[in-house]
């Protein structure tokens, strides 16, 4: 029987791996001898099989498997293990008591609760003390002043007349205001009228009017 | 789980009759001999039935032939240690449902390389070699010693460097020729065995074989 090289080099694998039966392997290397491009194939195979072999040296570490089992046991528990909620895993990591954990929660509350108690406060400030002073001393009204106390003179300075109002009546240094003619002065409206909202009007003005004179015109 | 690492150096046998306290050094020492004695069979069955030391065995028996599979399949240190110790957890779960129809060997070496040839498809071109140093014995070896003999000027190259083309050029297979490669012609084991790992015929074996090396031939043209 005549051996084709497409044939015969298919049976070169399989002569490789030991797989041929006497007869065949006999012919095939026969056929092998006679053609050159067959040995080649064969040389080649044989080369590849010896390089392949080269991959058995490579070898990890020596301690690489000494410390496999390990390894393997740590990765084991970790993946064994439970599987803990968001809430759990935090008090874990902080590793604090669960009562504590309450303590800390309660103490957080409170606190929250302080905050939202100042912040009300803030916006909305209470009447209590205005109400209970308004109780004690009522809001000097302009017949009060007048009856109480001399009436300031005509000429009177913003201090002679802040000085007769009672305190809640009395202007502010940012209310005092005087004019840049420095003979304006400003008293609040509380000290003439009954109302609530400070409102101001001109007391009295020392101005001393400039003469004037008719300017020349030259035409 | 017992770790039996740390036993050997801490056996504290021959007490007398005594007979060791359930649990103790000496309980599972003994239990350890006993374990190196027994096949893959009782072992799995030892496991089945609660004895998880029994494992231990199974994994000290493997992992070498295990961890050389999947690092000659992916070329890379790291990504091969992963991976085997993914596939003995994942034994390990799953070995209460392992019904013993084939051996423990092939059922964990099924698990290694479809794990191994999923993780290769999902990293495809990003091949980064983390490679293992050649044993010095490589010196000695006669398959070197011939294949050196025959290295032209032209083609000297230097075992590293050898290492690396070959390296690549593995890489540059299919997924399933690279394993049927790495099982048979680096790792010897017959087409049977390597039909039942990746559940094939063995002539799908001795066909991925064939075109695998004819390609490798191409690769290596230079070295052969």
């Amino acid at each position: 029987m005549i051996m084709d090289c497409g044939k015969a080099q298919r049976l070169l694998n399989e002569l490789t791996d030991g797989r041929l039966s006497e007869n065949v392997a006999r012919e095939l290397h026969r056929h092998v001898e006679e053609c050159t491009d067959c040995r080649v194939a064969r040389q080649r195979a044989a080369r590849l099989q010896q390089l392949l072999a080269l991959k058995r040296f490579e070898q990890p570490s020596s301690d690489y498997f000494n410390t496999f089992l390990n390894e393997f046991h740590q990765r084991l528990e970790v993946e064994t293990a439970p599987h803990t909620n968001l809430w759990e895993r935090i008090i874990n990591n902080l590793a604090i008591e669960p009562v504590r954990t309450w303590r800390y929660g309660f103490t957080g509350a409170a606190g929250v609760a302080l905050a939202v108690v100042l912040i009300w406060r803030a916006f909305n400030p209470p009447d209590v003390t205005q109400s209970a002073e308004a109780q004690q001393t009522p809001t000097p009204t302009p017949a009060h002043i007048l009856a109480s106390s001399t009436l300031p003179a005509p000429h009177s300075t913003p201090q002679s007349i802040a000085a007769i109002l009672p305190d809640s009546s009395r202007p502010t240094r940012a209310e005092s205001r005087t004019s840049s003619a420095g003979n304006v002065v400003i008293v609040p409206l509380a000290a003439h009228n009954d109302t609530s909202a400070t409102r101001y009007v001109l007391d009295s003005i020392g101005i001393t009017p400039a003469s004037y004179e008719v300017a020349s015109i030259h035409f | 789980m017992t770790t039996l690492m740390k036993l050997p150096g801490k056996f504290r046998l021959g007490t007398g009759s005594k007979k060791p306290v359930p649990n103790s050094e000496a309980h599972l020492a003994e239990q350890l001999i006993d374990y190196q004695h027994q096949d893959d069979e009782s072992l799995v069955a030892c496991v089945q039935h609660g004895e998880e030391a029994a494992f231990d065995e199974l994994v000290r028996r493997y992992k070498e032939r295990l961890y050389a599979t999947v690092y000659h399949m992916t070329s890379n240190h790291e990504d091969a240690n992963d991976l085997v110790q993914d596939a003995f957890i994942k034994a390990y779960k799953s070995i209460g449902s392992f019904k013993r129809q084939s051996s423990f060997y092939t059922w964990v070496y099924r698990i290694a390389v479809n794990r191994t040839i999923n993780f290769l498809k999902r990293r495809k071109n990003r091949n980064h070699f983390s490679l293992d140093d050649i044993d010095g014995a490589i010196q000695t070896d006669p398959d070197f010693v011939e294949l050196m003999s025959h290295v032209t000027p032209r083609r000297e190259a230097g075992l590293t460097e050898l290492q690396a083309r070959l390296n690549e050029a593995l890489q540059k297979l299919s997924e399933p020729h690279r394993a049927v490669v790495t099982m048979h012609d680096i790792q010897g084991m017959t087409h049977a065995d390597i039909a039942k790992v990746m559940k094939c015929s063995e002539g799908t074996v001795r066909s991925r074989l064939f075109y695998a090396r004819q390609q490798l031939q191409g690769l290596l043209s230079d070295y052969l």
